[in-house]
Formats: C-alpha cells, sequence, structure tokens
C-alpha cells in the first residue's frame, strides 16, 4: 500500500470527494437535463387465468349436465418493449410505449362424460400495447435512480393467422431503479444507461373469454439514450 | 320428420326423398332439385301458416292457438335470423294433406305409437323450394299447455318449438345425452338444441327454449342482410387411421359464451362446416353418434362410422368474422 503523507492525503480525498461530488452532480444533472429519453429491451409478461367454464347440456328439469370442462389461461411470454419520454419537469417524463409479445393461449379440456382424452388445446397469439403513461424518477445524487411508474393503454391481439381481432384496455402501476452509465452535459446525447421495472399489468377485456379484468405480473429491462 | 317419445319412428312420407345437405350441417335438409343438391328453405320471407279447427283433451283450439304462437314467435325472435311467419286463420282441414295451405293441428294416430308430432313437406321438384309444410300432433298422447308443465302431460309447446324447426328446413342435431330403456327406446337424459329427435320426458318444459344450435341452424338457413359479415364459419375434417370418415359427431364449444354447436361429416372426404358462427374461438371434440338411431340423422343407405373415441382438436380454432376458420384436421382412432 503507498505510503503518503497527510496533507497529500488530505488533497487525494478531496480530490476524490470533488470527483465523487461531480459524478452524482452529473446524475442529477442528467436526469434535469435534456428532454427527449428513448428506450427499448426485453419483458417478460406474466400469465393471466380466465377461469373455467363447462360445455354442458339442459337436463329435462332444467339443470346443466356436464360434457367436459375447460380451464383457461393466457401463458407468460418474452416480449419486445419500446418507448420514448419527454420530460415535461424536474425528473417527471411522460412516455408513450409499445411492447410486442406473442403468448401462447391454453384451454385444458378435462373430464369428458365419455372419458374422452384430457389434452390443452393451444393458439399463439400476436399481442400489442400501445399506450402512455409517466414516470417519476426519485431526486438524488446517485448513479443509481429509482422510479416510479404507472400508465395504460390500448391492448390488441390478433388470432391465428390474424383470423380475429380482439381489443381491450390496460393499466399498469409499478417502479424499478435506472442506472446511469455515462452522462455527458456538454453534449448532445446528455445520457445513457439501463432501466429494470417491475409492473403490475391489468389487462381489460381482450382475449379474455370472460371479458373481464385479468392481472400479471411484467418484468422489463431496457437500455436507453437521453437527449 | 317425427319428434320420437322413444325408440323407433315412423316415417312420414315426404314427396322428396330427403338428406343431409353435405356442405353445411346441423343439421339441414337437403333435396335434389333439377340434378342439384339444394339446401330445404322456404323461398319467400314469411311462412303463412293455418292452425286446425279442432282441440283435445285439456288443449282447447284457443290455447293449441296460443301455444302454436308461441313457438313460431321463438323462431321469428332469432335476431339473426330473417324467417317471419304470419298465423293465416282456423282452418278444417287437417294436417298431411297437399292442399297448399301449411297447416298445424292434432290428429289421432294410436297406431304411431312413439312419434308425438311429424312434420312433412311438400317441394317444387323444379326448385327444391318448400311449398307447404304441415305438422301433426298426436292426440294419443296427452298435451299440456300448462305454463309450468303438467307431470303427467308433454309439453305442446316444446314439441311445436322443435317441429317448427323442421317446418323451417333444419333436420334433427345430435346434441343430446340418452339411456337406453328396459322395454327399448331411449330416454334423454339432456339435450342442448331444440332439434334433438328425442323428446323430454312428460312433465318438462326445458324444451321452450332455443339453443346456440338451432339458432345458429336457422340463422345459416336464413341468413339476415349482413350475417356474412358479421358471422363466420368453421371448417375441417375428421380421419381414421388416415382415412376420413363419415357421420362424426362435431361439437364446438365456445368458451366465452360457453354454448355448442354441433355438425357432421357429411361426405366421403370426412369434412364438416358449420356456419352462422359469432367470431371468437372454439374447442372441437369429435365423438360418435351414439345417443340417438342413425335414421335420425342420415338415410339409412349411407354407411355411418360409430366406432371410435372421443377426440379434441389440439388447437384453438378462430371463427373469425366474415370468414371461415380454415381447415382442422381431428384424427380419431378406434375404439
Amino acid at each position: 500500500m503507498t505510503r503518503v503523507h497527510r496533507r497529500d492525503a488530505i488533497a487525494l480525498f478531496a480530490v476524490l470527494c470533488f470527483a465523487a461530488t461531480s459524478r452524482e452532480a452529473a446524475a442529477q444533472n442528467a436526469l434535469e437535463s435534456g428532454r427527449l429519453e428513448i428506450s427499448g429491451g426485453a419483458a417478460w409478461l406474466g400469465a393471466q387465468t380466465f377461469g373455467s367454464a363447462n360445455a354442458t347440456e339442459t337436463t329435462p328439469s332444467g339443470g346443466a349436465f356436464s360434457l367436459f370442462t375447460t380451464s383457461s389461461e393466457l401463458g407468460g411470454a418474452a416480449a419486445f418493449d419500446a418507448r420514448v419520454g419527454v420530460r415535461i419537469a424536474g425528473t417527471l417524463v411522460v412516455e408513450a410505449d409499445a411492447t410486442y409479445a406473442r403468448p401462447e393461449l391454453r384451454v385444458a379440456i378435462a373430464n369428458d362424460v365419455e372419458s374422452g382424452p384430457s389434452i390443452t388445446a393451444v393458439e399463439r397469439l400476436q399481442q400489442y400495447m400501445i399506450g402512455g403513461g409517466a414516470t417519476w424518477y426519485v431526486p438524488g445524487r446517485s448513479r443509481i435512480v429509482p422510479f416510479v411508474t404507472g400508465g395504460g393503454g390500448y391492448l390488441r391481439q390478433l388470432h391465428d393467422r390474424a383470423l380475429l381481432v380482439e381489443t381491450g384496455t390496460y393499466y399498469q402501476v409499478g417502479g424499478g431503479v435506472l442506472y446511469l452509465l455515462s452522462s455527458h452535459q456538454d453534449k448532445r446525447l446528455k445520457a445513457t444507461g439501463v432501466r429494470g421495472d417491475v409492473r403490475a399489468v391489468i389487462f381489460n377485456d381482450g382475449a379474455a373469454f370472460d371479458g373481464g379484468r385479468h392481472a400479471a405480473p411484467a418484468v422489463a429491462g431496457s437500455f436507453f439514450v437521453r437527449f | 320428420m317425427t319428434r320420437r317419445w322413444f325408440g323407433r319412428a315412423i316415417a312420414i312420407a315426404t314427396l322428396l326423398a330427403m338428406q343431409a345437405q353435405p356442405a353445411f350441417a346441423y343439421l339441414e335438409f337437403g333435396v335434389t332439385a333439377g340434378g342439384n343438391q339444394v339446401k330445404l328453405r322456404w323461398p319467400q320471407g314469411t311462412v303463412r301458416y293455418m292452425v286446425t279447427n279442432a282441440g283435445v283433451s285439456n288443449v282447447t283450439v284457443a290455447d293449441f292457438q296460443a301455444a302454436i304462437g308461441r313457438a313460431f314467435a321463438s323462431w321469428e325472435a332469432v335476431p339473426t335470423a330473417s324467417i317471419t311467419y304470419q298465423f293465416g286463420g282456423l282452418t278444417a282441414a287437417l294436417p298431411g294433406r297437399d292442399d297448399g295451405l301449411t297447416t298445424l293441428g292434432f290428429q289421432n294416430r294410436p297406431d304411431l305409437d312413439r312419434v308425438l308430432a311429424a312434420t312433412n313437406f311438400v317441394v317444387d321438384a323444379a326448385t327444391g323450394a318448400l311449398v307447404e309444410s304441415d305438422i301433426f300432433f298426436n292426440s294419443a298422447f296427452p298435451w299440456s299447455v300448462a305454463a309450468s308443465g303438467d307431470p303427467n302431460r308433454f309439453d305442446l309447446e316444446s314439441i311445436a318449438l322443435h317441429e317448427i324447426g323442421h317446418l323451417s328446413g333444419l333436420g334433427h342435431s345430435a346434441l343430446g345425452e340418452t339411456e337406453l330403456r328396459a322395454g327399448g327406446g331411449r330416454v334423454v337424459t339432456a339435450s342442448e338444441a331444440v332439434m334433438f329427435p328425442i323428446a323430454y320426458a312428460v312433465g318438462s318444459i326445458a324444451g321452450r327454449t332455443l339453443k346456440a344450435d338451432d339458432i345458429a341452424g336457422i340463422s345459416d338457413l336464413y341468413p339476415t342482410g349482413d350475417a356474412t359479415s358479421v358471422y363466420g364459419s368453421l371448417s375441417g375434417r375428421v380421419t381414421k387411421n388416415g382415412a376420413p370418415i363419415f357421420g362424426a359427431h362435431v361439437i364446438a364449444f365456445d368458451p366465452a359464451a360457453r354454448t355448442i354447436v354441433g355438425s357432421f361429416t357429411l361426405n366421403a372426404q370426412g369434412q364438416f362446416s358449420i356456419g352462422a358462427l359469432p367470431p371468437g374461438p372454439r374447442i372441437l371434440r369429435v365423438e360418435p353418434l351414439d345417443d340417438a338411431e342413425i335414421d335420425s340423422f342420415f338415410d339409412t343407405s349411407r354407411t355411418v362410422d360409430i366406432d371410435f373415441r372421443v377426440a379434441f382438436s389440439d388447437r384453438i380454432v378462430i371463427v373469425p368474422r366474415g370468414g371461415d376458420s380454415g381447415e382442422v384436421t381431428i384424427a380419431v382412432v378406434a375404439k
């Protein structure tokens, strides 16, 4: 270990402190400078359970006679995620976002009255989520910046070969952290970084058989640039 | 066509031999006219009918006319079908006469001891269009028009609803479950189509309500103006050991609406088609035709394969808006 004089040590500490302070200040400045933020990345959308529906016939007394039972879900799927944000004040950014995924719609069939096989019928959807929201970065001086985010938008799900289009809406809230990789106050490119977030997504209608609301978790990671 | 109490029915003569229409089903009737196979249907939008001026025990003429009217109204209320019916008045004429009048009435036929009612047709041999169709209700059986049914009598409105389906051009549906009776014939344990060939037992009024299968059938025969752009169809084929099979019963289950509609493979290629369906995903199930007599559905000259196990399509089939699903192949295996 290098031995240094006390006076030199104080000077080195001061330099290190200045360097750290200037990086934190740069982080702070990066979040509060530039207006346009563009990010792209990957996400995982969790499964949605659509519940059960039985195929029934009517008995002479008006009751239900079950032919077979089904339970349905929209499976979890990887997704591509892109967003464009505009800083409107302080560390508050309003965003437009688009997500594309190909989740699998699954219907598990069981309890056939004539001992038919229990199988799962499947179909892969094309799913688009196009919407907007707002993200607020917690002001601070670290390169690691927590944030909260929320928004909603339009849900479009295309069945087999786009034979049928189902539409709906979605809402989401969540939070995460942003890590600044670089910041350049004096350049056109103000900052680069990565961000990861966890969201709770509420879907309305769409391919859901019951037409109701269904919640699913989502995790996402993206690379962003700010101008 | 006959509405059976149980067991074998006695066919009522029709002027043209009928067979299942190969392109569409629920079943619909097809007739050969001018060398072409055409659907049996009324060419005009409104069918005018007469009611025989004779009641039976427990059912006055007014009761009879009212019950018949409710049954016609049920078919007419299907929003996706364009056919309408008009009461033309009471008549002394009996059903079953080739008199140019579509007549519904009672007749005492104790010889037809398993036939509650039957429908016959007069068809234009050149065009295949319906000209006249009569329905007789067998007064040898006890009838009721009580709002909540009568435990010892058959519900007239339920049986009329079924026969008016025939009068309109619909054949039988196989959406039903039966058990064999010790003394012969079958008893219905459940059904999901008014057009199932075997009636519910005495006392039941469950047959007064049209089901999705009936609605799809009448809508396919008499589509409303926007039907072709709003509704869709699904089609496919059923094979066993790679070879097509005839007469397999195909059920399409809509998990969103929780309804079922049935059809059959109706040609040598083992193909089936179901039209007039609301768009959406369907689960397809194939079963052998073993809950009613084969001749309730097909000409006895056809060989129907019932030696296979129930099978499901492993893909969710999509009924598009204004189009067809594209062919779905379902392979079954022998029992």
